[in-house]
């Protein structure tokens, strides 16, 4: 931006130059990262959220690790097996060094495996039974049942150091992490930066950037001024209005990505539904939920709502993940059309319409809450009059958790980081209630004996490739039911100066051992 | 004296007693924390696991209870999402908080005292006029705006300032503090300044106020007859009679800039407590808030007793009782 006000600014902008030209940054590369909040944990078994994962992957190692694009690749296990349909062999790379001088050992992967099982996050292994050391460097997982992607669920558990644990007690694993990866702590001060030095020892080669520095900005203007001002050389979340303005800077650029996050609208299938006052529920009818997709514009909301920023989502996992099915598209088989979206009412019996309540956040996806009021304009064109439910998110995943007593129609966003559609598939489309671990997302009841049969079946393979064109068929009928509308991705917006290389992730964990900077 | 510093103590705790109820009961209606920890697709088994590893599976009254006898005991209880002790985390953050306080406190003392004073006894003045619509203005201006305003002129664009964080800081005393380096320095101008500017206005009003209603009274005239400077009648008789409304105004202000900062403190990235209290609300983190809520009626609490015993200093007439 030209600036005829400040003329000032050329001038001292001009010295800070120099002044970086002067002092060098050849000796060692340095880079400060705007996040949006500070992490909460350094311990990888006692919560997350982004800021905290993204630390995690600096300072510890999954077995297997998950690459920029989504693909999973040997980490601290060079290589895996399988023993029998449920029994898996990973063996350990040999003379991998912990940041405090011990070596990983099978026990470590043990000792993890078991702290895992009775944390907060057990979760991440709920597919595993048993766990065992074999010899020196071999460590054996059992599963529950057959289970295809079980490297893509160990990319999610970080190995930790069994005597490491021991020495400092449980509730210091937070303070002070000590693990394999590529980076060590070196500072932390809560809520004003997050300092990490590269660890030189580290088994995939030593980091280029020396010395990473994590700045929590939460205020997205104020993230936007630290980047423009060189405080910061990357931001994560450049606000929507900034985009613009920073993309007319020669020394930015702005780099966007879609996320995994799809918005999601779920429909009750259930008889009788709690906010409908009628005594069959319209959305029983294949036809009624037809003419709900029909009648959305997700390509309004994608110009009006989200300024461009929002990728149109084509199915409820992106083309990246086992299962997706190429070629089908939501947005080619139900385009909008409120025509066709009336008529498919009348068929139903609907033609004068009817009244439901949309449970959604007001703080938890982007433009939430627009979203939800554009949703109730669009409905009220096929007539139905649609009132709006909106919370903080606090609030809203216990209201609307299974058994989803208070809700028809529900907005939130689901994300699958493990690359496969079946955790999803089990969690939100499989039956509820007949077995353990299976339906218990699923919020609008939906029951299909067939798409439960194949669940079972893609769960019961050990085979990648079977479960992937197992799960390619449960795409296909979920398609043509319609238990759930996929409305778009969020997309995930960067800012960096232009002397760092950076591709962003799918995972959106900003990793500095694949970056570098110029110079 | 003694019998009214032991009333007030008693006044106290029954205060931080009502405020720990309070924030029970609010916290009843703000969500359930255990859906803030487990993943969203976790099993009810899970979420029991979950609920039983932070307390959550006793009864609310339960809860209470256990939450006073821990207190009883010096316990302030855990974070459910940090699970570190919610007194930990906020001490951590206090000093932060703090040092920006003071810095404000510090420049609308300067600031307003004097030019208050200029205009109460000058109100007819053009430049009492001046300083009177600035402080309109001062009032007016909402915080966050002021705040965006200095990072976009003397950050962004003039580069004299930088725009966000706290710079090097020093221990003293056991305190982490950015008030011993110039860097330090540098970093907090900007929020202590932003911090400051409505403080500064109504301080500056109150003293103006209450320098007009003085510089009536006969003394002054009589001051000023016997020869006494202006400069001494002004501050020493005055000021000092005028003095009583500015000190419990500053008191409460105090007690206001320390609780709520949360503003300033999040537009300049300022690594203060105020910013942990709104995280904690959206996390629905009860041991954090109730902790925080006490705390900070203890600040109000002290702040006014001290202010009770200025008053007796500044005019000898009043005594506490």
């Amino acid at each position: 931006m030209t600036t005829p006000l400040f003329p000032l600014r050329r001038l001292m902008a001009t010295a800070a130059l120099a002044l970086a030209l002067g002092t060098g940054s050849a000796l060692a590369k340095d880079l400060t990262i705007g996040l949006i909040a500070d992490a909460v944990h350094l311990d990888p078994q006692a919560g997350e959220e982004l800021s905290s994962n993204i630390m995690f992957y600096h300072i510890y190692d999954p077995l297997v690790r998950r690459s920029a694009d989504l693909t999973f690749e040997p980490g601290l296990a060079e290589s895996w097996a399988l023993v029998d349909d449920v029994t898996w062999h990973f063996k350990l790379r040999q003379g991998v060094r912990f940041h405090n001088g011990n070596t990983l050992t099978p026990r470590d992967v043990v000792f993890t495996l078991e702290r895992l099982k009775a944390s907060l996050m057990s979760t991440l292994g709920r597919n595993i039974e048993s766990f065992r050391e074999v010899d020196a460097s071999t460590v054996e997982i059992k599963t529950f049942r057959p289970y295809a992607v079980l490297p893509n669920d160990l990319a999610g558990i970080l190995i930790l150091n069994e005597a490491h644990v021991k020495e400092v007690g449980e509730a210091q694993v937070d303070l002070q992490p000590v693990g394999t990866g590529p980076y060590r702590l070196a500072q932390w001060t809560k809520e004003d930066r997050l300092v990490l030095e590269a660890f030189d020892e580290y088994w995939a080669g030593a980091p280029t950037i020396k010395t990473v520095t994590f700045r929590p900005i939460t205020n997205p203007a104020t993230r936007t001024a630290a980047l423009l001002t060189g405080e910061v050389d990357i931001v994560q979340d450049l606000s929507v209005r900034d985009v613009e303005r920073v993309k007319r800077e020669a020394d930015y650029s702005v780099i966007t990505r879609p996320s995994l996050l799809n918005l999601v609208l779920a429909l009750d299938t259930r008889d009788r539904s709690p906010t409908i006052p009628l005594d069959v529920n319209p959305m029983k009818d294949r036809r009624v939920r037809e003419a709900i997709a029909r009648a959305i514009d997700v390509n309004a909301i994608q110009r009006a709502i989200m300024n461009g920023l929002s990728t149109p989502s084509e199915q409820y996992v992106p083309a990246t993940h086992l299962g997706y099915l190429p070629g089908a598209s939501f947005r080619e088989m139900y385009p909008f059309d409120v025509a066709r979206a009336r008529e498919l009412m009348a068929e139903a019996g609907h033609a004068g319409g009817f009244k439901m309540t949309l449970d959604a956040t007001n703080n938890r996806y982007v433009n939430d809450q627009q979203i939800a009021q554009a949703l109730a304009q669009m409905l009220a064109q096929i007539g139905i009059t649609l009132d709006l439910n909106l919370m903080p998110r606090a609030n809203f995943f216990g209201y609307i958790r299974v058994p989803s007593d208070n809700s028809s129609f529900i907005m939130s966003g689901w994300d699958v980081p493990s690359g496969d559609a079946g955790s999803m598939y089990a969690a939100m489309f499989h039956t509820r209630g007949i077995r353990d671990g299976y339906g218990q997302v699923n919020r609008g009841a939906y029951s299909n004996p067939e798409v439960d049969a194949l669940i079972i079946e893609a769960d019961s393979t050990p085979d990648a490739q079977q479960r992937h064109e197992t799960l390619q068929k449960v795409t296909e009928i979920l398609m043509k039911d319609i238990p759930m509308i996929p409305v778009h991705y969020e997309q995930d917006i960067y800012a960096a100066h232009k002397s760092v290389k950076f591709t962003p992730r799918t995972d959106k964990f900003l990793w500095a051992y694949e970056m570098d900077i110029d110079g | 004296m003694f019998a009214y510093t032991v009333k007030r103590l008693f006044q106290m705790l029954f205060v931080l007693w009502a405020v720990s109820v309070l924030v029970f009961l609010m916290m009843s209606f703000t969500g359930d924390p255990v859906y803030m920890v487990v993943r969203i697709d976790a099993t009810d088994a899970e979420v029991e696991n979950a609920r039983r590893i932070l307390g959550l599976d006793r009864s609310l009254p339960e809860q209470y209870w256990f939450f006073l006898t821990n207190l009883m005991q010096g316990e302030f209880g855990n974070s459910y999402v940090f699970r570190q002790p919610a007194l930990d985390l906020i001490v951590e953050r206090l000093p932060a908080t703090l040092e920006i306080v003071l810095v404000a406190m510090a420049i609308a003392a300067i600031v307003a005292i004097p030019l208050g004073v200029f205009a109460g006894a000058n109100p007819g003045h053009p430049v009492s006029r001046f300083i009177m619509s600035g402080s309109l203005l001062g009032i007016s201006l909402p915080g966050f705006w002021v705040g965006m305003m200095l990072i976009y002129v003397l950050a962004v664009e003039l580069r004299l300032f930088p725009s966000s964080g706290r710079g090097e800081t020093l221990e003293f005393l056991g305190i982490r503090t950015s008030l011993l380096t110039a860097n330090g320095w540098h970093h907090i101008l900007l929020p202590a300044i932003t911090l400051s500017f409505g403080t500064t206005a109504i301080i500056l009003r109150i003293t103006r106020a209450g320098m007009m209603e003085v510089m009536r009274q006969d003394y002054i005239r009589f001051a000023r007859a016997k020869g006494a400077s202006r400069r001494g009648v002004l501050y020493g008789h005055g000021l000092r009679n005028g003095m009583i409304p500015v000190v419990t105004i500053f008191g409460l202000q105090l007690g206001d800039l320390i609780a709520f900062a949360t503003i300033t403190e999040t537009i300049f990235a300022w690594p203060g407590m105020g910013k942990l209290l709104i995280d904690s609300i959206y996390r629905a983190d009860r041991p954090v808030i109730v902790v925080y809520l006490m705390l900070v009626a203890l600040i109000f609490v002290v702040v006014n007793f001290v202010v009770d015993l200025l008053y007796t200093m500044i005019d000898p007439r009043i005594t506490v009782k």
